[in-house]
């Protein structure tokens, strides 16, 4: 009995994954194109004389700040996200100051670990209520209102919004994560690992600060890893 | 199809004449639509799959709502930043790359280096039509490229972690934990040396969110571990508020 729910378990989890894939892959490269299609419009099409020399300048200054994030960021986050949400996260975006949050939040609250497969679909399931949630208020706030909004909001709100959401947000996430996940060693490790990174690491090698967070994610990973509590995970794959 | 628009000219500084034009309102639109139907097709794949892992339909629509609650609070203060930079970029321009695919911070930054390097800047007297189209098509291409890599990246990805899932399942158990443990300690502890009112709105978040999430526990709120969220960012940037304008 137990070994069939087994296979059952792991044949739906495969079909899981070997849809995700395809509908990700599919929506994500029209969503590409989509987004493509606009400024391609705009640039060759509109009668606003620009030359390819102009596109490839703007896009190398670009690429020189960015293009090691390109690669880097679906690095960092495939750990945390999984490869269905990966085609999720990439898309939506605003991954770490929304997705991830809504995640930790659904996978809480059924009591399901990040990496089982529980987890898996919560958070899945979490970023279709985000995403649902997100699209509406950006039609509605800023498609529909945005002129009007941005008429009557004072303009010192909306500085400070640009200014300090980022602070406002992240500690009460870092926290959110913490209470989460429950497990005191990688939170230690992860805790001194950044405060090593940022105050000691890159002021003497400030090259490594585009890498900082995917370094300290790597780290993180190894670290917990070699001071793990083996009772711990012992005791529970005996459960 | 060389459609010139009637607004269109190199040299205007009135941006909104060509980045409000209805092509780009449908590219935006669709956009939306492609991750419409990308939620509706991965949560019926997800209800189909759960019942087999051991997971109620119950579970699954609790964590629907449960991350759709826990999204406003992040959701309303994308859509202020948003607003913010409606007249640099126009609806349509803001509704793809700052509220969707990427973030108010990298795209802004891809946008002032393509406009830097035609010679301008963002907003200035020299931010005309010509600049704009080209810092869109820099910010898209960038923007293009982070898809492109996650849709090259997570075949690979996946193929590494399946075979780890067999050799070292504890490994894998823990790997998503620290990975999320250090990501977010990093990009707090970023945040504290930016000025003073950073580093207090850092630990006033902090503590907003301890607060509610031990109100929760005691009162056996669950709602109330999903709207904490919301709340903790409300507070800290009124606080925010306060401070900056003092």
């Amino acid at each position: 009995m137990s070994t069939q729910t087994l296979t059952s378990a792991d044949a739906s989890m495969a079909r899981f994954d070997k849809q995700t894939t395809r509908y990700g892959s599919i929506t994500m490269t029209l969503g590409l194109i989509f987004s493509l299609l606009g400024p391609i419009y705009l640039v060759f099409f509109s009668g606003l004389e620009i030359t390819p020399t102009m596109i490839g300048v703007a896009f190398a200054a670009v690429a020189a700040t960015f293009g090691v994030f390109w690669i880097v960021e679906p690095l960092t986050y495939f750990p945390i996200l999984g490869s269905a949400a990966m085609y999720q996260a990439f898309m939506i975006g605003n991954i770490s100051n929304k997705l991830l949050p809504a995640a930790i939040v659904a996978q809480s609250s059924i009591n399901a670990k990040p990496g089982t497969r529980r987890g898996d679909l919560a958070s899945v399931m979490a970023i279709c209520g985000a995403a649902t949630v997100h699209l509406t208020s950006l039609l509605i706030f800023v498609g529909l209102l945005g002129s009007w909004l941005v008429s009557i909001v004072p303009i010192e709100v909306i500085e400070v919004a640009r200014i300090y959401i980022l602070p406002s947000l992240m500690g009460a996430v870092l926290v959110q994560a913490i209470v989460a996940m429950k497990q005191l060693r990688p939170t230690i490790v992860a805790i001194t690992l950044s405060l090593l990174m940022y105050f000691v690491v890159i002021p003497l090698v400030p090259s490594l600060a585009l890498f900082g967070t995917a370094l300290v994610v790597l780290f993180s990973i190894v670290l917990s890893w070699i001071v793990r509590d083996r009772k711990a995970v012992h005791t529970t794959e005996e459960a | 199809m060389y459609l010139p628009l009637a607004a269109a000219d190199p040299a205007s500084t009135d941006i909104w004449a060509v980045a409000n034009s209805p092509f780009l309102w449908f590219c935006a639109l669709g956009v939306f639509a492609v991750i419409f139907v990308q939620t509706f097709l991965y949560s019926r794949a997800a209800k189909a799959a759960a019942p087999h892992v051991d997971m109620p339909l119950r579970e699954v629509k609790e964590a629907f709502r449960a991350g759709a609650v826990a999204s406003i609070g992040p959701s309303l203060s994308v859509v202020l930043v948003a607003i913010a930079l409606l007249a640099l970029f126009g609806t349509p321009a803001v509704l793809v790359r700052i509220g969707l695919i990427g973030s108010a911070a990298t795209e802004t930054a891809s946008a002032n280096l393509a406009a830097q390097s035609m010679g301008s800047m963002l907003g200035g007297d020299s931010y005309t039509q010509q600049v704009f189209a080209v810092a869109f098509m820099a910010m898209s291409l960038s923007g293009g490229m982070w898809m492109l890599c996650t849709l090259l990246l997570t075949p690979v990805l996946k193929r590494g972690s399946k075979s780890l899932a067999k050799r070292n399942p504890a490994a894998m158990a823990l790997i998503p934990t620290a990975a999320l443990l250090g990501a977010f300690s990093m990009l707090t502890i970023a945040e504290i040396p930016k000025s003073n009112i950073h580093m207090m709105l850092v630990l006033i978040s902090a503590a907003s969110m301890a607060f509610f999430l031990f109100l929760a526990k005691v009162l056996g709120a669950k709602w109330l571990k999903e709207w904490a969220l919301g709340f903790a960012i409300l507070i800290a940037i009124t606080a925010g508020y306060f401070m900056h304008t003092a």
